[in-house]
């Protein structure tokens, strides 16, 4: 690619310990604020899977000077858009707002990280208990496949391993939760120290220090964050084979496979998202040539989890057509993954165009870039990787593809997660 | 530094003008329209094909014709096999995307500039010079098969697709699933894609959109590949959109062992043309189109019967349906229904308040720019231009055309369109669980279908 568009930031830290990242850029009247708290389903205890998650509900529910659903209504009324959400290693929150609003999301965000507690009542956890449960049912149990995650975070993580269960958690727990755990989590996580703030997009760049401190400054900051829970380290391979079949009401045969892989971050694993993308992304890819234009299936996806802890997984999946059975779709499946082995110059040179060219076409959104600068600051302390992570794809030869085939795809660090239709 | 006052939010700074981007029009030699817009600084082109070849113009008997001829389109040109398009575009960072709506058949890509040119030559031959393959059309046949499967097993997608054959008579497209039926898809031959490709796709009934680093030499090249291009096909002709029912229903899909009902509560809306369109879009954005919105605070944030609640009027060319949606817990579907019919009841009687309606209002004047970031968006709303015939500064006015409602214009349209004695009330659940508390609601028949029916 000729020139690569380069997003400029400042960095700075307030006393409390707030990481903050400021990149303006005025092409648009929009700016974004992101806040990642370092805290995702990774650090629950036993006895309280999904929590991290229901608690960035309550997160939403008001906070001292916030009224209830006051959050929601006042971005929406400027027209701003907003969401959070929680997944292994990080709970993130943001919104979208037309420009001269900028305040109006450091407001809200400074005054649930600093003013929380004041507004939880048993009424709104119970309420919003009510709502997490049905979006288990409407993410999993409602949905064919739906806990595939759950099933494969057990096979590939050991059951003391912070990934070993699912972000939703179980309704079991969600039942257990209570406005004990609530204020605990808060006051556990929820601090200035744990926590990355990143504005993107148009804003005033001489004044954004005093007005982040203004609002964020005088939260005072926490206590040291407790470690991990549980076994965080992990052989580099799973060592087996581990197989899992599952009986659901469907037609249609699907399977997950996954492959142990090293943690995001390091120089395999941009190898494995080289991979995922050669396997699953677009039609000219290994998976789709193999089993969908054979008529063995009829989807394909494959993914590398940008994850830290001990290891990450890079899962594939595919859903049959219908009449191929579930062994042929297997075999298909192994034999294209082999492949790689013997991986082409022209395959991988696809994946990391396409790769390139997605990049530049993510980072156009104030709030992807937000979300990306607020990622680096957070796992790596190193927002300028948003500019220099594409040259470690970029980076990757056919000669470490091969190499990583051979090391990491191999019967002894795979699982394989299949569903099949119920035998009535 | 002074104390910061915490109790009320803070003041906007003040408002950064927003100019909705300038479009540009060219019409080429053989009448067919190009619209192109610079926007953003990345440097990327998105190059959007869009045609007159959406699924109501297949006709009922080939239901599912539209969405077989777009996805052929691509496997297969005078000089390139399926495999050599997808690699050579894949190649440039170019992923095509093909989508087919009611309204419109479209090909899309984005790719850096400097490949535009390229990608833009080989857009033109998948056009210009399908070879449409026996061998792909079956196999693309049956992975459209396939799908009709699969999304029997998904309650949502079951939703999505049996909706309109209780909501619309028999004789209207939208009464059936846009991919198709297994009877429909399984009866198509080679010779009705060709067909359809002859009769909808031609100068007279696309456009060509180009968003981004849009330059002199990609117009060229657009004027070069597309300047020739002959075809008989013509803008089509109106398409029947009468309800099913003159009477409030309750259809139930029995899906066994649902945990949840997926609603879809409506009956046919409104075209795009419709002179309340903006009142109606905050009408709506007050009902149900809001995370704020009366039904959500309603069925979720109140009441937690639900992840989420929302409405929507589709505008399509043609009336498309007005529908009320949610997925509810089973021992609550009962009452989940009754609270949105109530929701409406409110809505159609007291209307809504003026702060209510400023909300709305301001939301959907404020969010534009932040929907046009990227050039894909931009594109999207230039295809709207197209296939709806609407004028090239409509989006300079549109800001006002919202501004401009009030609430005497919400309590009207919401008299006006939306009908609570004629709703199909449509549950995909469990028959055993849902069943009789939705016939002690009295609401009016209750049909229980199974999926297949």
């Amino acid at each position: 690619m000729k020139e690569k568009p380069v997003i400029r930031f400042e960095r700075f830290a307030l006393d409390n310990g707030l990481r903050v990242v400021a990149a303006h850029d005025a092409s648009a009247p929009v700016v974004a604020v992101n806040l990642w708290y370092n805290v995702g389903s990774r650090n629950e205890r036993e006895g309280r899977t999904g929590f991290a998650h229901l608690f960035e509900h309550m997160m939403f529910q008001g906070s001292e000077h916030v009224p209830e659903n006051a959050h929601f209504a006042l971005i929406e009324k400027v027209g701003g858009s907003l969401n959070g959400s929680t997944w292994l290693d990080r709970t993130n929150y943001f919104e979208t707002l037309p420009s001269h609003h900028l305040e109006l999301g450091l407001w809200l965000e400074s005054d649930r990280l600093g003013w929380l507690l004041p507004a939880m009542t048993q009424e709104k956890l119970d309420n919003q208990r009510e709502v997490v449960k049905n979006e288990r049912r409407w993410r999993v149990d409602n949905q064919p496949y739906g806990d595939w995650d759950e099933q494969l975070q057990e096979m590939m993580y050991p059951p003391d391993h912070p990934y070993h269960h699912s972000v939703i958690g179980s309704m079991d727990d969600l039942d257990a939760a209570t406005l004990e755990d609530v204020e605990e989590f808060f006051r556990t996580y929820y601090t200035p120290n744990n926590a990355v703030l990143t504005i993107a997009g148009d804003f005033n760049p001489a004044t954004l220090p005093d007005l982040v401190e203004r609002y964020f400054g005088e939260i005072p900051a926490g206590p040291p964050v407790p470690p991990i829970p549980g076994r965080t380290q992990l052989e580099p391979l799973l060592g087996e084979e581990i197989r899992r079949v599952v009986e659901q009401d469907v037609t249609l045969p699907r399977i997950y496979l996954a492959f142990r892989i090293p943690r995001y971050g390091s120089d395999e694993f941009y190898t494995a998202a080289v991979i995922a993308q050669m396997l699953g992304e677009g039609k000219g890819a290994l998976l789709y040539r193999h089993l969908i234009r054979t008529g063995l299936a009829q989807d394909v996806v494959a993914y590398a989890f940008p994850i830290v802890v001990g290891a990450a997984m890079m899962v594939a999946w595919t859903t049959a057509m219908p009449g191929i059975d579930v062994g042929s779709l297997e075999r298909a499946l192994l034999d294209a993954v082999a492949e790689l082995r013997n991986a082409s110059d022209a395959d991988v040179t696809r994946a990391i165009r396409m790769i390139e060219a997605s990049r530049l076409r993510d980072l156009q959104r104030v709030d992807e870039r937000a979300d990306t600068l607020s990622m680096f600051t957070m796992l790596f302390d190193d927002p300028d990787r948003i500019n220099t992570e594409i040259e470690r794809i970029c980076a990757v030869t056919t000669n470490d593809v091969r190499a990583f085939a051979e090391c990491f795809l191999g019967v002894n660090n795979r699982a394989l997660l299949e569903y099949v239709p119920r035998k009535s | 530094m002074s104390t910061l006052d915490r109790s009320t939010p803070p003041a906007p700074a003040p408002l950064r003008e927003f100019r909705f981007p300038r479009i540009r029009r060219r019409v080429l030699d053989n009448g067919m329209t190009v619209l192109h817009a610079v926007h953003g600084i990345a440097p990327i082109v998105t190059i959007h094909f869009v045609a007159d070849a959406g699924a109501v113009r297949e006709g009922n008997a080939r239901a599912g014709l539209a969405e077989l001829t777009a996805n052929l389109l691509e496997t297969g040109t005078a000089s390139k096999d399926a495999q050599q398009i997808a690699v050579e575009l894949e190649t440039l960072g170019a992923q095509l995307e093909t989508a087919v709506s009611w309204d419109a058949t479209s090909l899309s890509l984005t790719v850096p500039a400097e490949h535009a040119p390229t990608a833009l030559a080989i857009l033109g031959e998948i056009l210009l010079q399908p070879a449409f393959v026996s061998s792909e059309f079956e196999r693309l046949r049956q992975e459209q098969l396939g799908q009709i499967v699969r999304r029997k097993q998904d309650p949502r997608l079951l939703a999505a697709d049996v909706m309109g054959r209780f909501f619309y008579a028999p004789e209207s497209p939208y009464s059936r699933p846009l991919i198709g039926t297994t009877e429909t898809v399984s009866a198509l031959g080679q010779h009705d894609v060709i067909e359809f490709y002859h009769d909808r796709f031609g100068p007279a009934t696309s456009a060509v959109l180009l968003v981004g680093a849009v330059d002199e030499r990609l117009l060229a090249a657009v004027e070069h590949t597309f300047g020739a291009w002959e075809s008989a096909a013509k803008p089509g002709a109106a398409v029947p959109t009468n309800p099913a029912t003159d009477r409030t229903t309750v259809y139930i899909v029995d899906r066994p062992g649902s945990v949840q009902s997926e609603l879809r509560i409506g009956h046919v809306g409104l075209a795009r043309h419709h002179p309340d369109f903006f009142p109606v879009v905050v009408m709506n954005a007050i009902l149900g189109g809001l995370f704020t919105s009366r039904l959500n605070l309603n069925l979720r944030e109140k009441h937690g019967f639900t992840y989420g609640a929302r409405s929507a009027f589709a505008f399509r060319r043609y009336p498309g349906p007005f529908v009320m949606q949610a997925a509810v817990a089973n021992d609550v579907t009962a009452r989940a229904v009754e609270e949105s019919l109530r929701e409406v009841d409110l809505l159609r009687d007291n209307g809504a308040t003026i702060d209510e309606v400023i909300a709305a209002r301001d939301f959907i004047i404020g969010v534009q720019p932040l929907e046009l970031q990227t050039t894909e968006q931009l594109a999207v709303r230039l295809a709207e231009i197209f296939t709806f015939d609407l004028p090239d500064d409509y989006f300079d006015h549109f800001r006002r055309g919202i501004a401009e409602v009030t609430p005497d214009d919400v309590k009207r349209v919401a008299v006006e369109h939306i009908h609570p004695d004629r709703f199909a009330i449509v549950v995909v659940g469990s028959a055993e669980h849902v069943e009789k508390p939705l016939r002690d609601l009295d609401l009016g028949p209750v049909l229980t279908h199974r999926i297949n029916d």
